[in-house]
């Protein structure tokens, strides 16, 4: 029962964690950030098996967490209000060329990282952009302007 | 004004009405996580030694060991005995919760015999002169099930002759 608790326990820490560090922190996957999802999967798996090695253990601990990432998926998708705490909301940053200054500061966003999303979009300048929209995987969706 | 995207609704999703709170929330949540660092920092969760002691006409026994664990932690109880009178079979009585969901890795210097006593360790350390001191070194490593808070007690008898006895608490987080 033990390992139960401790797997279901360290979902909900590291969903709680993923929900507050702020959705621009997690889509990019630096050097950096590849090792510390490692070493924080590392430290994890210490706290929910601990020092059991059995197959058993694995059993338990990865059943747990795949059936509270199928119960949170299914969450999300039954209920919208619920949806909109668990995964978050979209968030607009520039309407017709015009860059949301109060939207970007509420993201710890600055403008030079909204240029080089719009570069990797094949935009070469804000201006040119229609619609760009943070969404809630902290991938910034460009729509450009006709 | 250009047309917004699907899904997008501009009340909410550009002036952010109704998640006003949004920013807010977040950083009482991180400022809950750096309050638990904190915590940590300052020796909460363990596993810090502190020292307790206990004098009576007879002998002095000081105990260090952390008051907190975590588990799975390995961690060390020294027990200091310092003899004013000579001891004539110095037993130090360890009750169960010392024991209890707790693995007993070595005892060092071992005694000279261990046995039970209604239901404590007895551990008999054998003949102290006057004047002596005696440092006995227990490593213990918390079972990961094991929770919860206990109370410690600890007591040095002089054969079966009760000398003093000292009372600590343990927390073991899991």
């Amino acid at each position: 029962m033990d390992i139960v608790l401790r797997a279901a326990f360290a979902f909900a820490f590291i969903f709680f964690l993923t929900r507050i560090v702020g959705r621009r922190e997690l889509s990019s996957l630096e050097p950096f950030d590849l090792i510390m999802l490692i070493v924080l999967g590392d430290l994890v798996q210490q706290g929910v098996t601990q020092s059991d090695y059995s197959v058993t253990g694995l059993v338990l601990a990865a059943g747990t967490i795949a059936l509270l990432q199928v119960a949170v998926s299914y969450v999300n998708y039954r209920f919208r209000r619920v949806r909109q705490v668990l995964a978050g909301e979209p968030i607009v940053l520039i309407e017709d060329g015009r860059v949301l200054e109060a939207n970007l500061a509420r993201e710890r966003l600055t403008r030079g990282e909204l240029e080089e999303g719009a570069r990797q979009s094949q935009l070469d300048s804000l201006e040119k952009v229609r619609w760009a929209v943070l969404e809630s995987s902290g991938q910034i969706s460009f729509i450009p302007k006709q | 004004m250009a047309d917004q995207p699907d899904g997008i609704v501009l009340r909410r999703h550009r002036d952010l009405e109704g998640r006003f709170w949004g920013p807010w929330l977040r950083r009482a949540l991180l400022a809950l996580v750096a309050l638990v660092a904190i915590l940590g920092l300052v020796g909460v969760f363990g596993q810090r030694p502190s020292t307790t002691s206990a004098e009576a006409a007879p002998a002095t026994l000081a105990i260090s060991a952390p008051t907190a664990v975590r588990g799975g932690l390995l961690y060390q109880a020294r027990f200091t005995l310092e003899a004013s009178q000579a001891l004539t079979d110095a037993t130090l009585v360890l009750s169960s919760s010392w024991l209890d969901g707790v693995t007993v890795n070595t005892i060092e210097p071992s005694p000279l015999n261990q046995a039970s006593r209604d239901g404590s360790l007895a551990l008999s350390l054998g003949h102290l002169p006057a004047g002596s001191k005696y440092v006995l070194f227990m490593e213990f490593q918390v079972n990961p099930t094991t929770v919860g808070s206990r109370s410690l007690l600890t007591q040095l008898d002089d054969g079966e002759q009760p000398i003093l006895a000292i009372k600590r608490g343990l927390r073991i987080f899991p």
